[in-house]
């Protein structure tokens, strides 16, 4: 064996090692639990606006616009938070730094479509005059910008994440196209529903095993 | 110094590609069951199956066939002979990088 193929080797092994160790940190339980924040949050649009438009908020006195904004903002809060603390509990447990060199790729990989779609969120809340029509983009441009990040981080690990970050990248056109009216829908049934779902599948996955 | 790597450093039961592959991914997760294995690192069930047994049979690593349900489970993990001999493998690798790495003395 060569210098090459030996430096090759090194660093074939360490790509599956870093694999391998995303697959045990994946974590399921914050897909859950965010889910179910995002499906209460959708619950509480609904009550607010009795509409399935997010847009309805403009229809809102200011104070509630706010109080319907900041609880959104703190449900994306919960579920970054959540997500790190799962994660750095999990590597813990398995005798693992949480800031291993995988978990940092992978979420680096996440964070520009993240930062993208706040960016836009802002561009689309902020007045002089916020329009309807503006206001149905935000949750599929999130479905579509989180899904690309998903995918993207996803590549460094099982083909799952990936899968997942397909199924809201092509929500998010479908809901772009078809459904914009109906933001309070396809957020529960995305960020809601698809998360407990893949959340549930990696449980599933990681303490029973895949079936032989 | 480095020491000098010798041609039969090299165990060629981890240095086949699947093999280091299986071997490399089970050094990180202390279990992993044939599915998880399989879908991680794109292999077939039977390409699987035999580098499997082949290290099981040079006592690299110990594969448990249990039951979940009704449903079968195989799960396999690294012996601490097959951690060994893949420590082994990746100090041999370190000292042919090293060696590569080290600016020759010409004339």
């Amino acid at each position: 064996m060569d210098h090459a193929e030996a430096k090759a080797r090194m660093e074939e092994i360490q790509r599956i090692m870093e694999r391998a160790t995303l697959w045990t940190l994946l974590p399921g339980t914050a897909a859950v639990v965010g889910g179910i924040l995002v499906l209460a949050g959708c619950g509480v649009s609904y009550w607010m606006t009795g509409s399935l438009d997010f847009a309805a908020m403009l229809d809102l006195p200011v104070s509630q616009q706010v109080l319907f904004c900041v609880m959104w903002f703190a449900i994306g809060v919960a579920g970054v938070l959540l997500e790190t603390l799962l994660t750095a509990r999990s590597a813990r447990k398995q005798g693992m730094s949480p800031t291993i060199r995988s978990a940092r790729v992978a979420a680096f990989s996440l964070a520009p479509s993240v930062v993208v779609a706040m960016v836009l969120t802002v561009k689309f809340l902020i007045p002089p005059i916020p329009r309807p029509e503006e206001i149905q983009y935000i949750v599929p441009v999130w479905m579509m910008l989180y899904g690309t990040g998903v995918y993207t981080a996803g590549l460094f690990s099982i083909r799952a994440p990936r899968v997942l970050g397909l199924v809201f990248l092509t929500f998010g056109v479908v809901a772009l196209m078809g459904l914009p009216q109906y933001g309070v829908v396809t957020a529960a049934l995305s960020f809601g529903l698809l998360h407990i779902v893949f959340g549930l599948y990696i449980l599933g996955k990681q303490r029973q095993g895949l079936e032989s | 110094m480095t020491e000098a790597f010798k041609p039969d450093d090299i165990d060629a039961l981890i240095h086949e590609r699947t093999r280091l592959a299986i071997v490399s991914a089970l050094a990180v997760a202390p279990e992993m069951s044939f599915g998880e294995l399989k879908e991680m690192l794109s292999l077939t069930d039977g390409n699987l199956s035999a580098h499997s047994r082949t290290l099981e049979e040079a006592g690299y690593l110990k594969i448990d066939k249990t039951f979940k349900g009704r449903r079968p489970l195989t799960t396999m993990r690294l012996t601490p002979k097959g951690r060994k001999a893949f420590q082994s493998y990746l100090k041999t690798l370190r000292q042919i990088i090293d060696q590569g790495d080290q600016p020759r003395e010409d004339g």
